[in-house]
């Protein structure tokens, strides 16, 4: 697996998609939104999974009571070698909304996890992507 | 030495510092200065959970929510300590807001670094956490707006300061200023 960060419209899915097919888009990749939706049909695929604005998804799963921690990790189990791309979303003022701060707080821990199990993270800002996992001093 | 490691939230910057202050303090005596001033479930939840991660870490704790220069009486040997403190907004903000009113932005400012200074000269390493609160691109109230400000300018003294500058992103450390 490999995840991508950075902020808001910084051209995360075009650097992932350029990065897979060399310029041709979406020749061997496929982009979805959500998981746990249509599961059959993203296990039998023969292209590159990629799971765009994963913070949406968390941020939906947890209005809707769900579990996207452990969601998020039986979507890894079936689907080892997908790209998981998210907006960093921690960067700011602590919300006075419960639920805004409980959305931040839980996509940043995910987003850690997600992070130790990749075999590459990479961070992008204006479209240019730098690998960060893997880096230690 | 002084190393600043800044981080937004849920980013795991608290984790990666006390891994951080353990491996640079050896066998020094460590302490945790704690900043924050507890409110309400969510602020008992936080400390509970940083207390079980500080465990067998061998941190001592103490508590000081504004006058942090004040913590250098309670430790033994200050030349011989590292100080972990946790974290920087909470200071500001406890700086600027009391009871009786808004600090103005230049006094927040000009205490805590004259604070931080005082615990740097006597201590052997003082390690510092702050919060990168500056990209929600929200436009909040005046008071708020001069929050931001006070603690975007003490986050550039102190990497000014610092030796080691270390933003974590998602759990990972980047280096963003080495040390010599």
């Amino acid at each position: 697996m490999k995840l991508v960060i950075g902020g808001y419209a910084q051209g995360k899915l075009d650097y992932v998609l350029e990065k897979i097919s060399g310029g041709d888009m979406c020749a061997r990749s496929k982009v979805v939104q959500e998981i746990g939706k249509n599961e059959q049909e993203v296990i039998n695929t023969e292209e590159i999974v990629i799971v765009n604005h994963l913070h949406s998804w968390i941020r939906t799963r947890i209005s809707e009571g769900g579990c996207p921690e452990e969601e998020i990790m039986l979507f890894l189990d079936k689907n080892p070698d997908c790209i998981l791309i998210s907006d960093e979303v921690g960067n700011g003022i602590v919300p006075l909304d419960a639920f805004e701060r409980e959305y931040r707080e839980r996509t940043g821990r995910i987003l850690i996890e997600l992070a130790k199990k990749a075999e590459e993270v990479e961070r992008v800002i204006c479209g240019i992507g730098h690998r960060i996992k893997e880096r230690s001093f | 030495m002084m190393t600043v490691i800044i981080g937004g939230s849920g980013s795991g910057k608290s984790s990666f510092a006390e891994e951080y202050t353990q491996r640079i303090s050896n066998n020094m005596q460590k302490y945790y200065l704690a900043t924050m001033q507890v409110f309400g479930e969510d602020g008992r939840k936080k400390v509970e959970r940083h207390r079980n991660m500080r465990n067998g870490k061998g941190f001592a704790t103490i508590e000081q929510t504004v006058s942090i220069k004040d913590a250098i009486d309670r430790i033994k040997v200050p030349s011989e300590s590292t100080i972990l403190l946790e974290c920087m907004s909470n200071l500001a903000a406890n700086e600027m807001f009391w009871e009786t009113g808004q600090k103005p932005e230049d006094d927040v400012v000009e205490t805590v670094l004259s604070d931080i200074n005082v615990l740097r000269e006597k201590l052997a390493h003082l390690v510092v956490v702050t919060n990168n609160v500056f990209e929600d691109g929200i436009i909040y109230d005046e008071s708020t707006m001069a929050y931001i400000c006070a603690l975007g300018r003490i986050n550039r003294a102190l990497t000014n300061m610092a030796d080691e500058v270390v933003e974590v992103v998602v759990g990972i450390p980047i280096m963003i200023k080495k040390g010599n």
